[in-house]
């Protein structure tokens, strides 16, 4: 990687961390159900995916969250490890709806959020040894949908002003 | 101003996007409704898990409104119980989460309170068939 | 690509009906039967899980038609017309050399006396007398009995029960109290009752005595131990199959006097009440059992209970104590989470 890409991921990475815990200090939607949250760090890994790659997005998304940990919530605490996991399906359900089922940038982030809400309840009901957290599946589903489509249009913004995306 | 959020934001999806939340929202549905149907109105206990260790049941079927302390990682977690439904009334965490999760009564419903380490589970299909007085 | 969607779609579609398809069936197979009476002086409920509605519910109805005729044959309080009671042993003036029994009340006779040699007089189903007195005073809870009121109250012998061949018992007017092997008896029969009828997945709820069969193939009854200071509360979580589960506990029935709580439970040594612990739990594998062993190790110190119930396999013990400590015996987690 040359230094040039590795400066710009950095502050990228930069960037994600310090919306994630924008997001963590302000927390509009936790009354609800624990794990909602609007998910905005995701503007930057969609940004990494379509204006570098997969494997970059991988390093960021990864990345952020040991960060975060370290700094935040206590490296290889529960809330660690509901992110990395959450982080991993994630990546893993955008590469497939983008690569195969080739979705525009709004249905990758979508099935983002839902991966990364996948991931968080199927490590708590691990640590938390109750199934009962599954029940929350559908409401995050319902809402990775307006927060999918808030997020990939801002990264869809970001791509186009930087000249990664024509249109 | 609407129209104008509607043109930024229509521009961005295609069909294939609606389809998917389609199909998105009638899973999500579905799987509501199958909740539903399959909600256990049988014997409920709510099961208080302090570090993943069972510490307080609390017999839902009474009638009453009573309160309950137990110890969290922060200190005292009070929980209100009231006829059929459980809510965390005070706990010590930087920004109450537990407390705001507000009320539960469903066996697929519980309240997750991590930084005092305390699950609330209603137990529904993992019932307490039956308690000996 | 559109076309892509709509597989996936589909095949979401398809594999929710067919989970669908899946609960309704196994959930159509087995279905629950419930009822509820009161005899014993308890409110007893009983849940069975079979497949055949017919057999299901005949075996309610004989399963409460067990506990009335038990506890008319157990009442000491009630005579009943035409039926030779614990009652008519009692109290009879007739002058009948000796008394013929149902055959039914003679077995648990003979179960509740032959107690007394296993628990060292500790079970005692000949203390009426005594019994008698503390009722007195629990209904006008004005005080204590002295030691010489219990002591002359009559007798407490057991061998005053005289059980002779065919089903007769001496007319020796012994003063027979069988409330604390009573339920657990019956329990037990009904439990043995419905497994000759092929229905294995059931709970029997007589308060303090609790029976269950197999909940199903892979998973077990979830039995909760009622907190004695607090009756919405459980305490324990028991897990398992085809067990009875006992608790014996001053916390129901008693009565208090100048700060001091005086249970039901007669200790027979003291003659008086026993309060060494707020409830004793028992979990062995037969209802009758249980009863006795519960009220035994009510009476006894902690270690000796411990000692006690290691002559009977499978037995284990969860004591709680006046201070709110818990106290299991040695085997005891096998029926924890």
């Amino acid at each position: 990687m040359g230094i040039k890409k590795i400066t710009e991921l950095s502050m990228l990475l930069a960037l994600s961390v310090v919306l994630n815990m924008v997001e963590n200090a302000v927390p509009i939607f936790n009354g609800l159900m624990p794990g909602v949250k609007l998910g905005m760090a995701n503007t930057v890994i969609l940004f990494v995916i379509y204006a570098y790659g997969f494997k970059e997005g991988i390093y960021v998304s990864i990345l952020r969250v040991v960060i975060v940990g370290i700094l935040f919530s206590g490296l290889f605490s529960p809330m660690f490890l509901f992110s990395i996991s959450g982080a991993i399906i994630s990546m893993m359900f955008m590469f497939v709806f983008k690569k195969i089922a080739k979705l525009s940038i709004i249905g990758v982030s979508i099935m983002g959020s839902i991966g990364h809400s996948i991931g968080q309840i199927l490590m708590a009901i691990v640590i938390l040894k109750t199934i009962s957290i599954i029940y929350y599946l559908p409401w995050l589903i319902l809402f990775a949908i307006p927060t999918g489509i808030v997020i990939g249009t801002l990264s869809k913004q970001l791509l186009k002003q930087f000249g990664y995306i024509k249109t | 101003m609407i129209k104008l959020l509607k043109a930024m934001g229509l521009i961005n999806m295609n069909s294939k996007d609606f389809k998917l939340i389609t199909g998105l929202l009638i899973l999500a549905f579905i799987m509501i409704i199958l909740i539903y149907i399959f909600k256990d109105n049988g014997a409920k206990a709510a099961n208080v898990y302090y570090k993943n260790q069972l510490v307080l049941t609390i017999d839902m079927t009474l009638k009453t409104t009573k309160e309950y302390t137990v110890s969290g990682t922060n200190g005292d977690v009070v929980i209100l119980y009231d006829n059929g439904k459980i809510k965390v009334e005070e706990e010590n965490s930087p920004r109450h989460l537990c407390s705001k999760q507000g009320w539960i009564s469903q066996s697929y419903e519980s309240i997750i309170c991590l930084p005092n380490n305390i699950v609330i589970n209603i137990t529904g299909i993992y019932a307490i068939d039956t308690i000996v007085k | 690509m559109k076309k892509l969607i709509n597989q996936n779609t589909i095949y979401i579609f398809i594999s929710l009906v067919i989970l669908l398809l899946v609960f309704w069936l196994t959930n159509n197979n087995a279905k629950t039967y419930e009822t509820s009476f009161s005899y014993m002086d308890t409110y007893i409920n009983i849940k069975i899980k079979h497949s055949d509605a017919t057999v299901a519910n005949e075996a309610l109805k004989e399963a409460e038609r067990i506990y009335k005729e038990y506890h008319e044959l157990t009442d000491r309080y009630n005579a009943y017309e035409g039926i030779n009671n614990v009652y008519y042993i009692n109290n009879t003036t007739q002058e009948l050399y000796m008394i013929k029994l149902d055959a039914h009340l003679y077995d648990i006779l003979a179960y509740g006396k032959s107690w007394y040699y296993k628990s060292n007089g500790i079970k005692n189903i000949n203390l009426g007398n005594v019994i008698d007195v503390w009722k007195k005073y629990q209904l006008t809870k004005t005080g204590v009995p002295t030691n010489e009121e219990l002591t002359k109250a009559g007798s407490i012998d057991i061998e005053n029960i005289v059980l002779l061949e065919d089903n007769y018992i001496l007319n020796n007017h012994p003063n027979i109290d069988l409330g604390s092997i009573a339920k657990g008896y019956t329990t037990q029969i009904v439990g043995d009752y419905f497994k000759s009828k092929g229905i294995t997945s059931y709970i029997i709820n007589a308060g303090g005595n609790v029976l269950v069969g197999k909940k199903s193939a892979d998973t077990s009854y979830n039995i909760g131990i009622q907190d004695p200071d607090d009756s919405s509360k459980v305490f324990k979580v028991i897990i398992g199959n085809n067990i009875a589960v006992v608790t014996s506990g001053g916390y129901e029935r008693y009565y208090e006097y100048e700060g001091v709580r005086y249970s039901h439970i007669i200790n027979p040594m003291t003659l008086f009440p026993a309060n060494l612990y707020k409830s004793v739990t028992v979990i062995c594998d037969n209802s009758a059992l249980g009863d006795s062993l519960s009220l035994i190790l009510f009476v006894l110190p902690i270690e000796e209970g411990k000692v006690f119930i290691k002559d009977y396999p499978n037995v284990e013990a969860i004591w709680y104590t006046n201070d709110d400590q818990i106290v299991k015996s040695d085997g005891f987690n096998k029926y924890e989470q």
